[in-house]
């Protein structure tokens, strides 16, 4: 499984974290469903789905952590069967990056967390270099979600 | 607040050379109870301690031994030990000091009570 960057300052820490957490799946995103980075899925629709679904999980979860707690909630846990989710914030300087985490028996909640923590320090020690060069949010939201998907798919 | 864990943790932190010991999920790697000294992160030691006690049983299973009973992890400057029933994992973290023998025994006869 080939890991796919939309910039280069994900690379390491997504790879590190994906090796170290053992995870099956991981997509690094802006909070509106931008795709940074990925590692797990072949398809680039499969993507865009996960991305969109993760960030109106996070919106949801955000409100309703607002609403009991008077502030979002620091991340999201949800195990299945087989396979868990762990969805959560990543703070940088500027703002906010999600970090969705698909991972099985392979690996544990405990894992998962230990290592988001090391990779959410070292994104936000990197992230602060792209988001001066290149806006996180962009005007024309498709034109740079398929700018990212062709990079990291290699289609235009 | 206090968990049915209390009392065996509370056995084996006296003995001499235990830095720590913690009821940790098998599953999931999170501590359930714990009594640590100051110096030990025990989030970090519980979800890689876990990890380990998994793959542990894992390969004595894989080899035909039956179920992993008793985990000892020497290192240049301490000890792990672990041991493992319904789920959970007792661990302990130790100087190296530590008499094993007499908490392997403890920790095995704690298991009863896990």
């Amino acid at each position: 499984m080939q890991l796919q960057v939309a910039a280069d300052w994900v690379e390491a820490p997504l790879k590190a974290f994906v090796d170290e957490a053992r995870a099956e799946v991981a997509v690094l995103m802006h909070p509106s469903g931008q795709v940074l980075g990925q590692f797990g899925f072949v398809r680039s629709v499969d993507v865009v789905t996960a991305c969109a679904l993760a960030a109106a999980i996070h919106a949801s979860s955000g409100e309703l952590g607002r609403l009991v707690e008077g502030k979002p909630f620091a991340g999201m846990h949800y195990a299945g069967p087989t396979k868990q989710i762990f969805l959560a914030p990543v703070e940088i300087a500027d703002g906010t990056l999600l970090l969705l985490t698909v991972f099985d028996e392979e690996s544990s909640l405990g894992l998962v967390q230990l290592f988001f923590k090391e990779f959410a320090a070292r994104v936000a020690k990197v992230a602060p270099e792209f988001k001066s060069a290149e806006a996180a949010l962009a005007v024309d939201f498709e034109g740079e979600l398929n700018k990212n998907l062709a990079l990291m798919f290699g289609r235009g | 607040m206090s968990s049915q864990f209390r009392d065996i943790l509370g056995a084996l932190i006296r003995h001499r050379g235990v830095k720590g010991c913690m009821v940790v999920g098998e599953g999931d790697g999170l501590i359930v109870d714990s009594t640590l000294q100051i110096g030990v992160n025990g989030t970090t030691f519980a979800a890689l301690t876990a990890s380990l006690f998994r793959k542990a049983r894992r390969a004595a299973e894989a080899a035909g031994f039956g179920d992993a009973v008793f985990l000892e992890l020497e290192a240049e400057q301490g000890r792990v030990c672990a041991v493992g029933k319904s789920g959970l994992v007792l661990v302990i973290v130790a100087e190296s000091r530590v008499n094993v023998g007499l908490v392997r025994v403890e920790m095995l006869k704690a298991t009863a009570g896990l």
